[in-house]
């Protein structure tokens, strides 16, 4: 005598549902976990004026330069995967030009006059580096 | 099928949305005042609200205190004709008691009435020029600490006498850093950082346990960003660099800084290139204020001067001093906490 299916195995369309649900989830999981990486990961430098973030410019990607404008002032900003540097300034000061290259998490480069204010943020983990710089 | 469902749900979201544990929320934030750039980078549950309480505290402070602001408590009093009682809000009524105090300790060299000795070096308005010694002679008339007057007793009035002009500007951001202190205590923040250019405040310790690591910028090096004459590693301390190279002009192949010695009018030539004074963070004191007058000070005073003054005032605060002749002397109350940068080319000395 060929042997029946339990009713309650066989799968039904609840089942199917449960299934679609949980690789949704899993789905959903894992693409906000490599946001989180990539995220955490990527040097990123994060354009602000006035106290306003206008930019995020990924270093991996950039190469180029382009121009931010604040208070009166512009400023020629130079975009590389190894860092970011202020070419030119038309600002009283200079500050911005004279702090030169920016390479890692953490540091920034300010125009005062202008506003503007240049930090990167992501990349690599140094336990070395100075959290803070004074002066 | 429907609680499995449920579970399954809740178990899956688990895996993205589990809360972070809340010492690793993080609110970091830029603010852009005292004429300078501010960055706080603040943990914890309440990391968002007390960043920006402090941002709220700073621009308060900054509308009372501020030379520039025309309805601030300084333009009025500087505003006022001789010997006219102004009445003040306490905040500016402490820091004006704490610019005497630090004033009469530091014998002058700190002064918050150089005011029109600065704006005449151009220093106040960015129009940099030389003053001739005749017209430095006429303005040091007008200054001095015991040319302003604070009323005695719970009354918030002070008056200056005829000539003379406040800038609180060597010692406010000091007092900002000590305001800032409390919305960080007052909030249970575990850790912050928080950077207003020259002056620095280190809360808690960094996310993996260690001490925080400021970097003091190398005043040889100013355009490397990496440039540093040392490292300080500290939790729960001030620190604040005072350094000539932080603004100059140059004239007929001549450097001129902005930080005044009060017995010449000109800018300090005393064998420094940056001061650093560091305190440790106390409950009730206003250690971050300490920080800020003196490293103006003791620059004036030079390296000598500097070291009898730290001698002689006790064990409340430490000292890195770098030289124009190639050295980095720190106190020896910091063996723990600096460390030297080996590539900057600095002879590195300890003094007690």
């Amino acid at each position: 005598m060929p042997m029946r299916r339990s009713p309650k195995l066989r799968p039904g369309a609840w089942d199917a549902l449960v299934v679609l649900a949980v690789a949704l989830l899993a789905l959903g999981c894992g693409l906000m976990l490599w946001g989180r990486e990539t995220t955490a990961e990527t040097l990123t430098a994060v354009v602000s004026v006035d106290g306003r973030e206008v930019e995020r410019v990924v270093l991996d990607e950039a190469v180029g330069e382009r121009d931010y404008s604040g208070n009166g002032y512009t400023l020629t900003v130079g975009f590389r995967p190894e860092g970011v540097t202020v070419l030119e300034a038309d600002c009283p000061t200079q500050d911005c030009v004279r702090t030169g290259t920016i390479t890692r998490s953490g540091q920034s480069i300010v125009c005062l006059p202008g506003r503007i204010i240049i930090q990167l943020t992501g990349g690599p983990v140094d336990g070395n580096a100075p959290d803070v710089v004074i002066g | 099928m429907a609680a499995l469902m449920a579970a399954l749900t809740l178990g899956l979201s688990g895996c993205a949305m589990t809360p972070a544990d809340p010492d690793e929320a993080q609110e970091s934030i830029q603010v852009i005042a005292m004429d300078t750039v501010m960055i706080f980078s603040v943990y914890g549950e309440k990391s968002t609200h007390a960043a920006y309480a402090a941002e709220d505290e700073v621009r308060r402070l900054e509308g009372l205190l501020s030379r520039t602001e025309p309805d601030s408590d300084v333009s009025r009093l500087n505003a006022a004709p001789a010997g006219e009682e102004v009445t003040v809000s306490e905040d500016t009524r402490t820091l004006l008691e704490a610019a005497q105090l630090y004033s009469k300790i530091t014998d002058g060299t700190f002064d918050c009435t150089l005011a029109p000795v600065s704006s005449a070096w151009g220093f106040t308005e960015d129009s940099f020029r030389v003053p001739s010694r005749t017209e430095l002679n006429g303005l040091l008339k007008n200054v001095g600490w015991d040319k302003f007057h604070l009323s005695e007793g719970q009354s918030l009035a002070a008056s200056h006498d005829e000539g003379v002009e406040i800038d609180l500007g060597g010692i406010a951001k000091g007092y900002v850093t000590d305001a800032i202190a409390k919305i960080l205590e007052e909030n249970n923040i575990p850790r912050a950082t928080i950077s207003l250019g020259g002056n620095v405040l280190v809360w808690g310790d960094r996310p993996d346990g260690t001490p925080w690591r400021i970097g003091i910028q190398d005043p040889a090096r100013v355009d490397v960003a990496d440039g540093y004459a040392g490292f300080l590693n500290l939790t729960n301390a001030f620190a604040v660099t005072s350094g000539g190279y932080q603004r100059y002009f140059e004239e007929d192949g001549k450097t001129y800084h902005h930080i005044i010695d009060p017995a010449t009018g000109c800018p300090a030539d005393s064998g420094l290139t940056s001061v650093t004074v560091v305190a440790d963070w106390e409950q009730g004191e206003s250690n971050g204020t300490l920080c800020d007058a003196l490293s103006t000070a003791l620059f004036v005073m030079g390296e000598e001067k500097a070291l009898d003054f730290w001698r002689t005032s006790g064990s409340g605060f430490e000292l890195v001093l770098v030289t124009e002749d190639g050295r980095v002397v720190s106190t020896d109350g910091l063996t723990d906490c600096f460390a030297p940068d080996e590539t900057s080319g600095y002879a590195y000395e300890t003094v007690s």
